[in-house]
């Protein structure tokens, strides 16, 4: 087919497109003639195109000359014209004349139609990509807010984005990533919000980034990211859309990855690992409560063994006489020191969950029940550990599982094991020293400017009604105050919260004014 | 960024190298179930031939200074780890006792060793034992009549030197000999010095005895104006409890019961715990009332020289029973008469406590803590010290008023 | 916006607090009572104020020089060498005490919870604690403070509040002592524990209103300063002024005689010794901070980071020259001595200097925003 000195332009285009995609199986090449008299030529990838809209809306607009049309001549200058502005059905449609282009285009599962005597060709967006259905998100799910999750599809999420925050100061600024992927990364913010200065960063580190392929917003993690050695992570992901969506109204960044449910949220600080879409839609007493408990939860999953390894082993003058006796005699039979048994069982409590979530789902339930009673169980009256150690170790790993961040709970739960080691050599000492040291590197990190541990460490007292216990929403009128946005205040406080007047008050009732006679 | 990383792994590297060693060393990492865990220490005065007993542990023989005469037995009783079984409900623990209630026989053992002074004792006691003692866990040091009438100086010494020691530990003085009450077996606690210490801290609640732990004795004995007390028991079916007082480190006499009543009222020290037997005009009229409050002030005034102490003790009490229907509790008569009585008693029975502890020359009130506080021009011209205080404790004058007040007579009209 | 200077007042205030409470309450009311037995919390007001002097003359100076530290005006109040020579002191001096804190922290630590791990160890961890962090600019550096501060007071607090119900009034009076003869070097000595406040110096030209600085400073010794007093307070009142004498860490055994109710924990020595770390931990981040970053700025360097791990080996050599804990507390007498003499009497001339010669620094704030 290929022939290497045709006469047209026209023929060389489709030499180049064929040289450069034709040797692919999945390419399709149609020939035919525009209005039945100007050869062209439809070029796409097979099974990326939306077959309907190519056959009816393209192909069939193509053939037939419009009715209006039916008793013009048309001249080969008029082609394009007509073809554009009266033939196709189509509305996403550009003209391309660089022949480089045409082959991105195609890659990226547009259409492209070269016809006869015109140099430029056009660019049909008909990608259509299979898609999962919208679902509820798999690691945020809530009792109460919406059930909506991203899926792998870019323009997909940026729409569940748009509807909830209608407004034109929603930007989306789309760039491309990954030399051979080129994947659309899309970075949301708010136009009249946020921090220039942080939009402009996001775009820097953004940009810098080259690499071969951007397959999951993961991988943009880990090159935008502020200290690389750090087990904590310092940028948010979230597959909710209202997440993003009210911290876009925060004045954060929220950076979007074709192909990845998983939307970045940049700047991030630890607060956010603990916080959920729930503390915020069911009322605020309770939710402040259920924090709290979640907070206990993750400092228990962080110290909990190493200072019970500290006072079984280095101070058991601090609990009680009575238990000291009977640990004791729990532990008399163990032939390994405390530290030592602790790490074992932590080991292996994490070889188990690890293995739960390699499982399919129908086995992995079985597995941990299993794993629980062997490990546990069998540890025991196998004189392989403490009856203790293993409440110990089952309340920590348990304790892990409720920090809503599962990246946050993996740094807290890595950080364990030095924690343990730390207390065996100097028992509650050596704990404090390595808690210091945590907190310090803490303090010391930074995500895009902003302190991780704020708004607890530069000491903003406005952030800090959502820290430890969450206020009420009226309570909060401001946005955090060292993203540093634009526009202050997220609600009019002068309005009169509560609703100050009963709709119908008792008094007002007919029925009672009945009963009175 | 290559760079950066070469000195990241430099620095890291380092670091390495710099705490690496310091995790090679578990120097105090000692698990719990190889502590022998003390609970209880009893010291008395060692028998006679005990000297030639002794082994060379602590120091060259014929080195030691101390006297063989003042040579002292010190025993513990230290918890057997798995006999005291984890948690309600689980009985016997290792399969030891044979299931069923343990005793202290076997959930605690109890041995004893002769020493010049308690570190040299213990010492001594390390020996039979091969875990090494841990005192975090001392709750009750019971010392031997004898041992504290020739002070406690060395004993106060060593416990207060040593770290694990507690504060809220009890010291008690025994009539006779201390060791008997590590070896007891109570019937209610399977730890015998837990039982004695619940005693001592159920009596505390009861009203039936002032706090006084080790520290608070301690505190007291060195005090320039105070003396300190310890509790004074005997091994009885009952717990007889009493205040063996001190002058400085030395036991120097004893309380009955009811004196310590006398005590915790001067002191003003609530809650209230003990019964009054009231006879009115006869033994048929007589009524018992329960104290529930004190409280007591103090005045001082110095006359030739001397200190002259007003002490004023309020109280409230209720009726508690009368012994027939031969008078009715249920006008105001009958109780201000019933208040009168028993506060002419008290007054009596108060001063006669505190001339009995200023003959021994032991102000365990605290009233020269009193003086220093009020009037420090006094105690600075005329005391300053606790050896003055001693001798000028034995001069001052006391008055005691006492002012009853019958707040309640039960759910009985009569 | 200036981005350098993000101190705001109350981290100030929470600097100080924290490097003021470090090490040297575990002994105070010892210090206290030798002083003045039943007076002693007033001999710690009165050191207290004492103290309050070398922090006001700082605050007034880094008012005047809001863009410097002292060791950068003193140079151009009294002259490049005689100004060296004073900030090569003041450097040593630091030096010396932080080798003292983590000296006299090790030995608590030996003493009381970990009786057989070599000192060397509890002190070398404490040093590299401190080195790691002293890496960190200032504003991390008052980020750490500002943080580790509640940690630091309520800890203190709770032990006074639990220990209160075994407290006798008695103890405390007369409230001006019964023997009031060790008064002055009693009050040199407590003053002495507020040197730490020296850390002002470094951290007004960071301020982001240096102006508040004299604020801060009355806030901070307020806090500490009561701190102090309500410790000596309830220490004398639970033992009595006598028995305090007879006690080497008074604070510590103060947390040995208290107990949680319900017997969560059974005693609170270890515990309170072990929050304690923090506080040892800020006190020590701030001199030794101070010590290399005055080091940098006198050798014109722009980054501290270089000594922090340079000095500590000798850091570390100085702290273990002491024999044994009585010459250690020798020791620490007799240079909190000398540093009251280079912590208030340097100031005050450097003060009178730049009034004398009508010294100003480049001012900030308000007036360089216009």
């Amino acid at each position: 087919m290929t022939s290497t000195k045709s006469a047209s332009p026209f023929e060389d285009n489709i030499a180049f497109i064929q040289q450069q995609c034709g040797m692919n199986d999945d390419f399709a090449i149609r020939r035919f003639h525009v209005f039945g008299q100007y050869p062209a030529v439809i070029f796409c990838y097979d099974f990326m195109v939306d077959p309907q809209a190519l056959n009816f809306d393209i192909l069939k607009a193509m053939m037939y000359l419009p009715p209006q049309l039916r008793e013009a001549d048309i001249k080969p200058d008029q082609l394009l014209d007509i073809v554009v502005n009266d033939t196709l059905y189509y509305y996403k449609i550009k003209l391309e004349i660089r022949p480089k282009l045409w082959i991105d285009n195609l890659t990226r599962g547009r259409t492209v139609i070269l016809i006869d005597g015109i140099d430029e060709a056009l660019v049909l967006e008909t990608r259509q990509i299979d898609k999962r259905a919208i679902e509820q998100p798999a690691t945020e799910q809530v009792i109460r807010g919406p059930r909506e999750g991203f899926i792998e599809v870019l323009s997909t999420n940026l729409t569940l984005i748009r509807y909830r925050l209608q407004t034109s100061d929603l930007r989306v600024k789309v760039m491309e990533l990954g030399r051979r992927t080129k994947t659309a990364v899309a970075v949301c913010y708010m136009e009249d919000l946020t921090n220039p200065d942080l939009v402009e960063e996001v775009h820097r580190r953004l940009s810098k980034i080259d690499i071969d392929a951007v397959t999951d917003s993961g991988i943009l993690e880990q090159f935008i990211e502020d200290n690389h050695f750090s087990p904590f992570p310092q940028v948010q992901y979230t597959e909710r859309p209202d997440k993003v969506v009210s911290n876009l109204v925060e004045g954060r960044v929220c950076i979007l990855v074709d192909g990845s449910p998983l939307a970045l949220i940049v700047p991030t600080a630890f607060n956010q690992f603990y916080q959920t879409v729930e503390d915020y839609t069911e009322r605020f007493l309770l939710m402040s409560a259920v924090r709290f408990a979640r907070l206990i939860a993750i400092i228990f999953s962080l110290i909990f063994p190493s200072l019970y390894v500290a006072i079984i082993s280095f101070n058991p003058e601090l609990i009680p006489t009575e238990f000291a006796v009977a640990v004791a005699g729990g532990r008399a039979g163990v032939p390994f020191p405390a530290v030592v048994e602790v790490l074992i069982m932590e080991v292996s409590m994490e070889v188990l969950r690890e293995a739960t979530i390699r499982l399919p789902q129908q086995v992995g339930g079985a597995l941990s029940i299993v794993g629980v009673l062997v490990i546990g169980q069998a540890a025991v009256s196998a004189g392989f550990a403490s009856p203790i150690t293993v409440v110990i170790i089952a309340l920590t790993t348990i304790g892990s599982f409720a920090t809503p961040a599962y990246n946050a709970a993996l740094a807290l739960r890595l950080l364990r094991f030095p924690l343990v080691v730390l207390a065996g050599v100097f028992g509650l000492y050596g704990v404090m020293i390595g808690l210091i040291l945590i907190a310090n590197h803490m303090l010391s990190l930074k995500s895009f400017g902003v302190p991780y541990l704020s708004p607890l460490a530069p000491g903003i007292f406005q952030g800090m009604k959502d820290m430890l216990f969450r206020a009420p929403l009226w309570w909060m009128p401001k946005r955090p105050g060292l993203l540093q946005t634009q526009n202050l205040h997220r609600l009019n406080p002068d309005q009169p919260i509560p609703p100050s007047r009963n709709a119908k008050s008792p008094l007002d009732l007919s029925n009672m004014e009945e009963e009175e006679r | 960024m290559a760079k950066l990383h070469s000195a990241k792994i430099i620095h890291l590297t380092c670091v390495m190298v710099l705490t690496l060693p310091i995790l090679t060393g578990c120097w105090d990492r000692l698990e719990i179930e190889d502590r022998a865990v003390v609970l209880g220490v009893s010291i008395d005065k060692a028998p006679p031939e005990s000297a030639n007993q002794e082994t060379e542990v602590a120091h060259v023989e014929g080195a030691n200074p101390i006297p063989p005469e003042d040579m002292i037995r010190v025993a513990v009783q230290i918890a057997i780890p798995g006999r005291i079984p984890l948690g309600p409900g689980e009985s016997g623990g290792g399969g030891g006792g044979g299931g069923g209630k343990s005793s202290a026989a076997n959930t605690v053992w109890v041995l004893h060793v002769v020493g010049h002074s308690i570190d040299d004792a213990l010492m001594n006691l390390q020996q039979q034992v091969a875990s090494s003692l841990f005192f975090g866990h001392l709750r009750v040091i019971v010392i031997s009549e004898e041992v504290a009438k020739k002070g406690l100086e060395n004993i106060n010494d060593y416990f207060r030197r040593n770290s694990e020691v507690r504060r809220m530990a009890w010291i008690l003085v025994a009539k006779g000999e201390a060791m008997q009450f590590l070896t007891a077996a109570p019937k209610l606690e399977r730890v015998p010095t837990l039982y004695l210490l619940s005693t001592l801290e159920e009596g505390f609640r009861m009203g039936k005895f002032p706090q006084d732990f080790i520290g608070m004795f301690w505190s007291n004995s060195s005090k320039k104006g105070q003396e300190g007390f310890l509790p004074y028991v005997e091994l009885k079916k009952e717990n007889n409890v009493e205040i063996a007082y001190f002058k400085g480190p030395k036991m120097v006499g004893s309380t009955s019961p009811l004196e310590i009543g006398a005590y915790m009222a001067i002191k003003g020290i609530n809650p209230a715990g003990y019964r009054v037997i009231v006879q009115l005009n006869g033994a048929a009229d007589t009524v018992i009332t329960a104290a529930t409050h004190r409280k007591a002030r103090y005045s001082v005034r110095i006359a030739e020289g001397r200190p002259h102490f007003t002490i004023h003790i309020a109280f409230e009490q209720n009726v508690e029973e009368k012994y027939s229907e031969h008078i009715g509790i249920d006008n105001q008569e009958i109780l201000s008469n019933i208040e009168k009585k028993q506060a002419q008693v008290a007054v009596e029975y108060f001063e006669q406590f505190i001339r009995k502890t200023q003959e021994a020359h032991s102000d365990i009130f605290g009233f020269g803590e009193y003086i220093r506080a009020k009037r420090p021009a006094f105690w600075n011209r005329n005391v300053k010290t606790k050896e003055k205080w001693q001798e000028m404790y034995k001069d001052a004058e006391f008055d005691v008023t006492v002012t009853m007040k019958i707040r309640r007579v039960g759910m009985k009209a009569r | 916006m200036d981005k350098t200077r993000q101190i705001t007042m109350i981290q100030i205030a929470a600097i100080l607090v924290s490097t003021i409470i470090g090490v040297g309450v575990l002994p105070l009311p010892l210090f206290a009572v030798n002083a003045l037995d039943s007076g002693a919390p007033l001999i710690t007001l009165a050191a207290v104020l004492f103290g309050f002097i070398s922090l006001l003359l700082l605050s007034l100076l880094g008012m005047r020089f809001p863009r410097q530290t002292i060791i950068q005006y003193s140079e151009q109040i009294i002259g490049k060498w005689p100004a060296r020579a004073g900030s090569l002191l003041v450097i040593v001096f630091f030096a010396v005490l932080t080798s003292l804190t983590a000296r006299e922290f090790g030995e608590v630590v030996v003493t009381s919870v970990l009786k057989n791990t070599p000192v060397e160890v509890t002190v070398i961890v404490m040093l590299l604690l401190a080195t790691f962090s002293t890496r960190n600019d200032v504003t991390v550096f008052a980020y750490i403070h500002y943080f580790y501060f509640p940690l630091i007071l309520f800890p203190a607090l709770f032990i006074v509040a639990l220990s209160l119900k075994n407290a006798d009034a008695l103890n405390l009076q007369p409230i001006w002592g019964n023997d009031p003869q060790g008064v002055i070097p009693g009050a040199l000595t407590i003053a002495a524990l507020f040197q730490g406040s020296f850390i002002l110096t470094s951290v007004i030209p960071s301020m982001r209103r240096p102006q508040k600085a004299l604020l801060a400073s009355v806030v901070g010794m307020v806090i500490a300063g009561g701190l102090y007093v309500i410790i000596v307070a309830a220490t004398v009142g639970v033992f009595g002024a006598e028995e305090t004498k007879k006690l080497l860490w008074p604070t510590l055994e103060l947390a040995k005689a208290t107990s949680l109710p319900a017997n969560v924990l059974e005693r609170l020595d270890a515990a309170f010794l072990i929050v304690w770390v923090t506080a040892v931990f800020t006190t020590l981040l701030s001199s030794y901070f101070l010590t290399t970053q005055s080091l940098g700025l006198l050798f014109r360097l722009r980054d501290h980071k270089l000594f922090a791990f340079f000095l500590l080996p000798f850091v570390f050599v100085l702290a273990m020259l002491p024999q044994n804990i009585v010459q250690m507390y020798t020791i620490v007498r007799m240079v909190g001595r000398i540093g009251l003499i280079l912590t208030l009497a340097y100031p005050a001339l450097l003060l009178l200097v730049s009034i004398l010669r009508k010294k100003r620094g480049e001012p900030v704030g308000e007036v360089a925003q216009r």
